[in-house]
């Protein structure tokens, strides 16, 4: 990416320099009716932090999003902008740069517009000269590769165009923070991609405090700096991208990031056997029944006779770099299905019908069922 | 071969699942020319038999002349009010839920189904000097009856409905997302309206506009018993027409008629070229 007037070095003397802010959200609730949305969630967020939400739907990502923007009025909790308490803020005076879903582009407007609308709705003392916001605008489109569309009309344009138009019009009112609800669920999967590294390398460029809503795991896995797992209007894991993964705190994130095996088991003597080997609970249960999520790609497929549980192979497929194997195993209902990885163009050294034996690497347990 | 695919090309359509452009352009062509362009051709042929000095005399003649300046600046003048209330109450129906909703939405295509005869007798007892709403604005130095602007009243009341019919759908469509994203980008309640809502209804407030105006402009039932019809004051067009027809003037009638039909023309021409003219400058619906 180009070396733009929106870089962190420049931000004193450039008029569109940006300040990254710390976030941090008390006690927050929030009911629509007697749904609870949001049932008491407080976090910190670090200045300059990239965070995701994530979660299922309903699970109060967006309705926190929506109170840190201030387009929410939360029953109760306090929100602060660099210790600045926001409820107070009218939308004008918080300065948040807001990314909705479906881009909420004016339709009626050009890109340049579009752009330009943040500026032009000032008051008439803090509005800048017709000459500069256009110099504005134009340090933006170029910003997130648009130069050369100012005059094109959003209908005009593709979805990911669309999504950066967006951006650079968050951008153009030097937002304190910026927000993103869902910001590639439209896209297709290849534009969701590029967009994905290319929002990455803006952040670091811009520096700003950023915190989108997804309900995509990988997405928020691969992007953020941390993040936050929500479940039922509550907060119920938050840490970097690979603690997350590695020691998922709760059976629900477990199964949330996908990709597992889910094995009932029983504890005993503080250990529960799950696919050919025994694991510590997640915690200090002693005894009692217990799931255990061993994923996809932690197990160990080894030839009939060695120790393991003894699994029937169904089939075979191939996707990408990885072999999905089906076997039929011993207390389970369902086929359980393998990951192993794959070098291309190798021939499947795997038949089905034949016997082996699985054996798990890894497995996270939890006591109670 | 290239002959086969010459047609085609020539009318630029894409192949359908569902064939039969050929009848039903034939259908579609047939049917505007007897049912809308004939007799227009018709009325056009027959005022030519007054020539051009009758026409000249016709636009020389002070009754006429204030006649049609009475049908074209009321219907204008009630299709602006309308254009205004319309635009309100269109808001009110589509972003509020209170109780009685259904009813007040249901009000509205009343003007629409009455006979045009009952909605002018009930503006005429309305309105009359003696009337219900006639006493109080009399006291108040108010004449509506038997003046131009109870012919006004008369064009707000048929009007009404096809701003607000035109302009509801469309403020329906209009995404929450957007208000929201002008309010964090920073914009005021009234500059959201003004910069975002407005421009984006603006064809369809037009076109309710223009529909308004033409509806009025060619009423007669329900404006002539509130408008006394007096010679020079608040005698409308189209009953101008009819007594010219009612002394055997026939091709007076036809006259007064043409002309009508060419300012008619006219402002919906306009009406048009503003909307296109804003599409070019837009972008919406493009």
């Amino acid at each position: 990416m180009e070396k733009s007037v929106l870089t962190k070095a420049s931000h004193d003397t450039s008029p569109t320099g940006f300040t990254p802010v710390r976030i941090e959200v008390e006690g927050l609730r929030q009911s629509f009716g007697k749904f609870p949305a949001l049932n008491g969630v407080s976090l910190a967020i670090e200045p300059g932090e990239l965070l995701a939400l994530l979660g299922p739907s309903g699970s109060g990502k967006t309705t926190l999003l929506r109170a840190i923007a201030g387009l929410a009025t939360p029953d109760d909790g306090r929100i602060l902008f660099q210790g600045e308490e926001a409820n107070r803020l009218s939308l004008r005076e918080r300065r948040v740069g807001f990314v909705f879903q479906q881009y909420a582009l004016f339709r009626h407007m050009t890109v340049f517009d579009n752009i330009a609308f943040g500026l032009r709705v000032r008051p008439r003392k803090l509005r800048p000269k017709k000459s500069d916001i256009a110099t504005r605008v134009q340090h933006l489109l170029k910003l997130v590769q648009l130069d050369d569309l100012g005059s094109r009309f959003p209908s005009q344009l593709s979805g990911g165009q669309r999504q950066r138009v967006a951006l650079a019009r968050a951008l153009a009112i030097e937002p304190r923070v910026l927000l993103l609800d869902e910001p590639f669920g439209a896209l297709d999967a290849k534009v969701r991609k590029e967009l994905r590294h290319w929002l990455r390398g803006l952040h670091n460029e811009t520096g700003l405090t950023t915190i989108f809503v997804t309900h995509d795991q990988e997405e928020a896995l691969e992007l953020a700096d941390r993040v936050v797992i929500m479940r039922e209007g509550v907060i119920e894991q938050i840490g970097k991208p690979a603690d997350i993964y590695d020691h998922p705190a709760t059976p629900f994130v477990c199964e949330f990031l996908g990709n597992i095996i889910k094995v009932n088991t029983t504890i005993v003597d503080g250990l529960a056997p799950a696919l050919g080997k025994s694991f510590a609970p997640v915690g200090d249960a002693s005894k009692g029944p217990a799931v255990a999520y061993v994923r996809n790609h932690d197990v160990d497929v080894l030839p009939d006779g060695s120790e393991g549980a003894a699994a029937k192979l169904l089939s075979t497929r191939t996707f990408g770099g990885s072999l999905a194997l089906e076997f039929d195993v011993a207390g389970f209902a369902a086929p359980v299905e393998i990951h192993i990885p794959r070098m291309s163009d190798a021939p499947v050294a795997f038949t089905a019908g034949a016997l082996y034996r699985l054996k798990a690497r890894k497995a996270y347990v939890f006591s109670g069922r | 071969m290239a002959a086969a695919s010459l047609p085609g090309k020539f009318l630029n359509r894409a192949p359908s699942i569902i064939p039969g452009f050929g009848l039903t352009m034939g259908i579609t062509v047939s049917w505007l020319s007897f049912i809308v362009l004939l007799p227009l051709v018709a009325l056009v042929l027959r005022a030519t038999g007054i020539g051009f000095e009758g026409f000249a005399a016709m636009l020389g003649d002070q009754r006429v002349l204030s006649a049609l300046k009475l049908s074209f600046g009321a219907a204008l003048a009630g299709a602006l009010i309308n254009a205004f209330a319309g635009l309100i109450i269109a808001w009110v129906l589509v972003r509020y839920t209170f109780p009685g909703r259904r009813l007040v939405d249901g009000l509205i295509d009343l003007p629409f189904a009455l006979p045009t005869a009952v909605s002018g007798l009930a503006l005429a007892a309305l309105y009359a000097p003696n009337g219900w709403l006639g006493v109080p604005l009399a006291e108040l130095g108010i004449k509506v009856a038997f003046t131009p602007t109870g012919v006004v009243i008369a064009c707000m009341f048929i009007g009404l409905p096809f701003v607000v019919r035109q302009v509801q759908p469309v403020l329906g469509d209009v995404d929450k997302a957007l208000e929201e994203a002008a309010a964090t980008l920073g914009a005021t309640r009234v500059q959201t309206i003004f910069r975002v809502i407005l421009p984006m209804i603006l064809p369809a407030l037009l076109a309710g506009f223009a529909l308004a105006f033409a509806r009025a402009v060619g009423e007669y039932g329900s404006i002539i018993f509130i408008a006394g019809n007096l010679p020079f004051k608040s005698e409308i067009a189209p009953l101008l027409i009819i007594i010219k027809l009612e002394e055997f003037n026939y091709e007076g009638a036809t006259a007064i008629a043409v002309i009508m039909l060419l300012l008619s023309f006219a402002v919906l021409l306009a009406v048009n070229l503003l909307q296109s003219w804003g599409r070019r400058r837009t972008g919406l619906g493009s």
